[in-house]
């Protein structure tokens, strides 16, 4: 139970004294005055009084024990409410004595304290306390019948006393036993489900807030990001406007221009991620991924030429066919390739390879470039992380390439997964479900698209 | 009079080389720095009259970082500092209203990117007037 919640309870069960205390006294008088019941009104006030003292006394030490921090005043507020329960039991028992022991009526009452220890206590804190409920009024009523204390008879209730007659006490006594045990075993069943509740639901709205929390990040950084790109096109064009065009000025229009594409890259690439994120449902068609990965690699042949990398294909012929959505894995294939070409050194090698495996297909982007430094291997598929090599190399880069690789691919039921050498070459190995051989019935189609929607 | 000395650290170079030059046809001298540590060093090599400073660089919170260590500097602890990021709102910083706090963000100035040139000139010119 969270630390606040058992401190107010436990001040409500101060405010419940308060209102017993005075119920004590109350019920004393209209009893005695009102319906002539014999009553040892001078005793029973008595305690009435003593409630009101001692309940004074636990409001004090309570807001002592609360103003201490954590974990001790929630032991010390158990502990607390633990003694009040046995010393409220205590003093109903010694009421009850006052009043007509076990012809009493009043012996009711000790259920409420049930009650309230189950809401408030442990189960077995709970037993405990019904086990010295039922101890006290066996006393009480063994005292009385065997004549050890002396018994106050409620003239004017009851007609004759009956506090020694045998069958009449234990068969009072036994109910009385079997009723408490009963409602604490009820009363805490309940009592724990509620927590359980309780906790869950604490448990479900921290995990609220650490998700809102993530997002502000996220909106954060896309509002810092997109602002970025504006703010250097805008002074970039800010040096031009008005100047006379000579190389510095072209410089930066060029500048501007290059951000504008960047931005632009960068935009869509979001409209990508979020598109996938709302709706996830790709266009599944069976073709071999040989194919895809030859096309992928003719894409980019043009740039590698250009850095003079060596663009090796090891593509299986028969071509291990996968059932997925071609563009986005097309589109996947050329960015990993575009990455590798980009942190490959002029004169390196980028190879793409593609094998079938038993049920699955493989293929593997491979490049002799700069590689990823182990310690931040573990981040490179995060949204906006990049590490700090890339960096180097490309300093505006979106950093979202590779966290939208990653959906793709595992919006197939497929993964992704990296290994690299720093200073000698980077590997992504993708794993895709192979489609089965067999002929797909007109009925099947929109089963497995349903399946993939709702993920 | 001599002209005065800005130096721009932020890790955005296409920002930073306009900036340069907007603020050398306005009449000032202006030198960049692409990160904190560059930045640290041209403060003391290049010893500004003003210092325009970037937040997110390396990690998001460089820029505040360094200036609270310039302002624990006795020698760089005068030159202003007007931040020019566009880091609104992180979970629980506000930028904006935390400026000046001398124990958070201990800078004389704030400014949104993108900036205005005029507006960024303007205040510039503030603050190495009351400086």
């Amino acid at each position: 139970m969270r630390d606040d919640s058992l401190a107010q309870r436990a001040y409500w069960l101060i405010r419940l004294r308060w209102l017993a205390a005075l119920s004590a006294a109350a019920g004393t008088f209209v009893c005695a005055r009102v319906f002539g019941v014999a009553l040892q009104e001078r005793a029973l006030y008595g305690i009435a009084l003593l409630l009101l003292a001692y309940n004074f006394v636990l409001l004090v030490l309570l807001r002592h024990l609360t103003a201490a921090p954590g974990d001790r005043s929630l032991r010390g507020v158990t502990r607390a409410i633990n003694v009040q329960i046995s010393a409220d039991l205590v003093i109903l028992t010694v009421l009850l004595h006052f009043s007509g022991g076990i012809e009493n009526p009043l012996a009711f009452f000790f259920i409420f304290h049930m009650i309230i220890a189950s809401i408030l206590l442990s189960v077995w804190e709970s037993y405990l306390q019904a086990t010295l409920a039922v101890l006290l009024f066996g006393l009480l009523a063994l005292l009385e019948y065997s004549g050890a204390v002396s018994h106050h008879c409620l003239a004017g209730f009851v007609t004759h006393c009956q506090y020694q007659e045998g069958p009449y006490v234990l068969g009072t006594f036994l109910v009385f036993a079997v009723s408490l045990y009963l409602v604490v075993y009820m009363a805490s069943t309940i009592a724990v489900r509620l927590r359980r509740a309780e906790r869950a639901q604490a448990q479900a709205n921290e995990r609220l807030r650490a998700q809102d929390r993530i997002k502000d990040e996220y909106v954060a950084r896309l509002t810092h990001d997109i602002k970025g790109h504006l703010a250097a096109i805008q002074t970039c064009l800010a040096v031009a406007i008005g100047g006379p065009i000579n190389g510095q000025v072209a410089d930066f229009i060029d500048r501007a221009y290059r951000r504008t594409q960047k931005l632009t890259a960068f935009v869509r690439i979001l409209l990508r991620l979020t598109k996938l994120k709302l709706s996830g449902v790709p266009e599944m068609t069976v073709f071999s991924l040989s194919d895809a990965a030859g096309q992928a690699a003719e894409t980019v042949r043009k740039r590698a030429e250009d850095k003079a990398i060596h663009l090796s294909c090891t593509l299986e012929s028969s071509g291990p066919t996968v059932r997925a959505d071609r563009e986005a894995i097309g589109e996947t294939v050329v960015n990993l390739l575009l990455n590798a070409i980009k942190y490959t050194p002029e004169q390196g090698t980028v190879s793409i390879e593609v094998r079938a495996e038993d049920d699955s297909v493989l293929l593997e982007i491979s490049d002799t470039g700069i590689g990823v430094p182990p310690a931040e291997l573990a981040r490179i598929f995060d949204e906006f992380y990049r590490a700090a090599n890339a960096r180097q190399i490309e300093r505006n880069g979106t950093g979202l390439g590779l966290s939208l690789a990653k959906q793709v691919i595992e919006l197939h039921d497929g993964s992704i997964s990296v290994f690299s050498t720093e200073g000698s070459g980077t590997t992504f190995r993708i794993v895709l479900p192979r489609a089965r051989v067999r002929r797909t019935t007109a009925s099947e189609v929109p089963a497995d698209r349903h399946r993939i929607s709702v993920r | 009079m001599e002209t005065r000395k800005v130096l721009i650290v932020d890790d955005d170079v296409d920002l930073c080389d306009s900036l340069k030059a907007i603020l050398e046809k306005a009449g000032y001298t202006a030198a960049t720095a692409t990160s904190r540590a560059e930045g640290m060093e041209k403060m003391k090599t290049e010893r500004p009259d003003l210092l325009v400073l970037d937040v997110m660089m390396e990690t998001w919170h460089d820029g505040f970082e360094m200036s609270r260590e310039l302002k624990q500097d006795p020698e760089l602890r005068q030159t202003p500092i007007l931040m020019l990021t566009s880091v609104e709102e992180r979970t629980g910083v506000q930028v904006k209203s935390s400026a000046g706090d001398p124990d958070w963000l201990p800078v004389e100035a704030y400014l949104d990117k993108p900036v205005e040139p005029d507006v960024l000139l303007a205040e510039i010119g503030k603050l190495l007037e009351s400086a």
